[in-house]
């Protein structure tokens, strides 16, 4: 490519990631009423769940609804897992969370509650056909708890009385269906959730009464967003008082999933699944396939330049670029993610976008392992080109660019090729913070309709397509522009 | 009339390890000195600080009267220059033949692409290898690589040429064709610094021969001086092995 075609490359590529960044800021600025972004749990029936076309609902979202209606506020719902959602609004990044959150005294600490709007307790449930009694038959075993919750920490609150041990789970289905499975031998969870989870098909009994009783809130940050708690208390007493507050509770407890969700019966096949939940597969792909393309662009970019500076004979260039090798390349992309997504905003107050701390996420990490083999591609280049083109008066950077790169980056095509399917599967770690790429779109999926193991073979089976393509084209495109 | 090239006092080191001590010489337009001397006394590294790819560790370097040690020289100005012809060939893999040959003066604004052409064409014409001008350099044998190596560096019209043991990695059937045409060069008037173990070539082409040993030029002069009566030991002892085999 030639200088021209290389800057064109360039302003394409910034024109498509500031673009992206606009759509997703553009919310805020477009109504007159206050906006707010309020995460919830990705699944935590009958507070939150989807019902068949992919929209949520439940009790914690009928309530942000109505309330949201009359004290005329607009909302974005962003899904999450329960714990990284609880994260995001500390770290300013989310206004409020609305998520079947427990009040509890350590959370009072950090978080200010609008009025209490509903009543729980913690109970102990076990495999139907398990043969637990009492919590004194939990000794030496192991239960399972989701992460961050207060049923969790109402759980390590007893755990030494009762001698049992703890693995956790990001996720209350997988939860469940590890204790059904017996892998773990209970799990701790709040009482209204797991009713209705045994009442819609989870094989788990309840072992014990309600303990620990206390109420859900709708938090935020403290001493942030108070004008949204004081609508969010008026709406609440207004819907008391009028009986929509009843209404919505009575119309989810006791209910069946299915008055919500559809049938679960129905068309449990493969292409059944498949044809359901096609546009939600879709843009779940969709997401993945945005954040793997501009990922690797970015990735590619940054990786180039460090990789050059990895390699040019100048030491404080060299002792930079390895230094930020090292440290992306060793960093857990989740890590990284998190440390982007909460972290950065706690320290500067600006929010960032998850798509966009996804991205950086990816340019980062990716980038690193990009500029390590860049720069050890166009090491194992031999001297004597460099040598030959600077003794015919070529600069550096001219001799780099029209003898070293070409034949450096032939060398690396291989390796571009690896780092763009592992950047594809990367992306499934950015579910974490909240953006419903593909695995995200999956978990979501059997959060509604409990079929693990056929979407998690359809989602699989997704991956391994779009790799096969990407793989071709990649392949496709080396023959046809690589080797000229 | 001032010298092509002027070295005076010129110390390289490696670390502790001193491979140059103190090298003096002048070649003056359109001599041609060939250099000898047993491996590992510095003829290569002594070659390549004339066009700086080896930072001189001190003493002076002026070559077509630019200063190499001067740091405001603008290198790369010199070296378009003095043309440089490696023993491993070091043609680019990636471009052609005629591509090898015209990257320079088209990179370098000098010549436009169809000038280029036209004077790659030329110069390949004269190394006898015209016919190649579109072929790959690996399709080519190392004679024809030299060959093409050298018209490559003769693509910026320099007024010296080194060359570091241009015929060494060659078959013996190939090492003819690439002297004839370093003879034809010397013919034509250019100035030419070359290391050799080519001996024949030497006493036929030289206007002067240098002896290297430990990092000193130890003996210098007509090829019939050096060769058929060496002063210093080591010279006597370094051709009685190289003329004798
Ligand atoms: N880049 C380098 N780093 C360290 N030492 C070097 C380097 N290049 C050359 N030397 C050392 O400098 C000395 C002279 O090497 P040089 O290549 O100049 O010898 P030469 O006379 O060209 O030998 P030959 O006939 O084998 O090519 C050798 O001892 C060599 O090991
Ligand atoms: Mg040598």
């Amino acid at each position: 490519m030639d200088k021209k075609a290389w800057i064109k490359y360039l302003m394409l590529t910034l024109t498509v990631v500031l673009g992206i960044i606009a759509t997703n800021t553009k919310f805020a600025a477009a109504s007159e009423e206050p906006h707010y972004v309020i995460t919830t749990d990705t699944t935590y029936p009958p507070f939150e769940l989807q019902d068949k076309n992919g929209k949520y609902v439940g009790i914690d979202i009928d309530i942000l609804k109505a309330i949201a209606k009359r004290e005329h506020f607009t909302f974005k719902l962003v899904p999450m897992s329960f714990n990284s959602g609880a994260q995001a609004v500390l770290s300013g990044q989310i206004d409020g969370i609305m998520a079947g959150m427990a009040i509890t005294p350590a959370r009072k600490l950090v978080y200010d509650f609008g009025t209490p709007y509903y009543k729980t307790g913690v109970i102990t449930a076990v495999a139907k056909n398990s043969s637990i009694k009492s919590l004194n038959d939990l000794r030496g075993k192991t239960v399972a708890l989701k992460t961050g919750t207060g049923a969790a920490a109402y759980a390590l609150t007893i755990q030494k009385k009762y001698g049992f041990k703890v693995t956790y789970f990001n996720d209350s289905n997988t939860m469940y269906n590890d204790v059904a499975l017996g892998n773990t031998v209970a799990t701790f969870e709040d009482e209204p959730v797991m009713k209705y989870a045994i009442q819609n098909g989870v094989k788990l009994k309840v072992l014990t009464k309600p303990a620990n009783s206390g109420y859900y809130g709708f938090g935020v940050k403290k001493g942030h967003n108070q004008a949204l708690i004081e609508k969010f208390n008026a709406g609440f007493a207004a819907i008391k008082k009028d009986g929509t507050y009843d209404k919505i509770v009575a119309k989810y407890i006791g209910a069946e999933e299915s008055t919500f969700a559809g049938s679960a019966k129905v068309n449990n096949s493969i292409w059944g699944l498949l044809n359901q939940n096609k546009s939600q597969f879709l843009a779940g792909i969709g997401q993945t396939l945005m954040l793997t393309i501009l990922g690797i662009i970015l990735a590619t970019i940054f990786g180039m330049v460090i990789g050059l500076l990895a390699i040019v004979p100048n030491k404080i260039s060299h002792g930079f670029a390895s230094t930020v090798i090292y440290i992306f390349r060793g960093l857990p992309l989740l890590v990284l993610a998190f440390f982007i997504y909460i972290g950065i905003p706690s320290l500067t107050g600006h929010k960032l976008s998850a798509l966009f701390s996804g991205l950086l996420t990816l340019t980062l990490n990716e980038g690193a392992y990009i500029a390590a083999f860049v720069a050890g591609g166009l090491k194992s280049v031999d001297n004597g080109q460099m040598e030959a083109a600077r003794s015919l008066g070529l600069s550096y950077w001219k001799a780099m660019r029209k003898v070293v790169l070409p034949q450096g980056v032939k060398l690396m095509v291989p390796s571009f090729i690896n780092q763009f399917i592992i950047t594809l599967k990367d992306t499934s770690i950015l579910s974490a913070i909240g953006i419903i790429e593909l695995t995200q779109t999956g978990t979501v999926i059997i959060s509604r309709n409990s079929q693990g193991f056929r979407i998690w073979f359809l989602v699989a089976m997704m991956y391994l397509i779009v790799i096969t393509l990407l793989t071709f084209l990649a392949k496709w495109a080396d023959k046809r522009f690589g080797n000229n | 009339m001032t010298a092509k090239v002027s070295v005076k006092d010129l110390h390289k080191a490696y670390g502790d390890n001193e491979v140059l001590k103190g090298i003096n010489l002048e070649v003056q337009e359109n001599e041609v000195v060939v250099m000898i001397g047993p491996s590992g006394s510095g003829k290569s590294t002594f070659l390549r600080t004339l066009n700086k790819l080896e930072e001189p560790s001190s003493g002076e370097i002026l070559i077509n009267g630019f200063n190499l040690v001067d740091k405001n020289t603008d290198i790369n100005k010199v070296r378009e220059n003095v043309g440089m012809v490696f023993q491993h060939f070091n043609l680019f893999p990636h471009l052609s033949v005629l591509e090898n040959v015209t990257l320079a003066p088209v990179e370098l604004g000098k010549l436009s692409k169809e000038e280029a052409k036209t004077l790659g064409m030329q110069l390949l014409a004269q190394v006898g290898l015209a016919e190649k001008a579109d072929a790959k350099p690996t399709q080519l044998s190392g004679g024809q690589k030299q060959r093409v190596a050298i018209a490559r560096a003769l693509a910026m019209k320099p007024s010296i040429m080194l060359f570091d043991e241009p015929t060494s990695a060659l078959d013996p059937e190939m090492v003819g064709d690439v002297l004839q045409v370093m003879r034809d060069l010397a013919e034509e008037g250019m100035t030419m610094i070359v290391v050799t173990h080519e001996m024949g070539f030497a006493k036929q082409v030289a206007d002067r021969v240098v002896f290297f040993a430990d990092g000193y030029i130890r003996e210098q002069g007509t090829p019939e001086e050096v060769f058929n009566n060496p002063q210093d030991p080591r010279a006597q002892d370094f051709l009685n092995k190289v003329l004798n085999v």
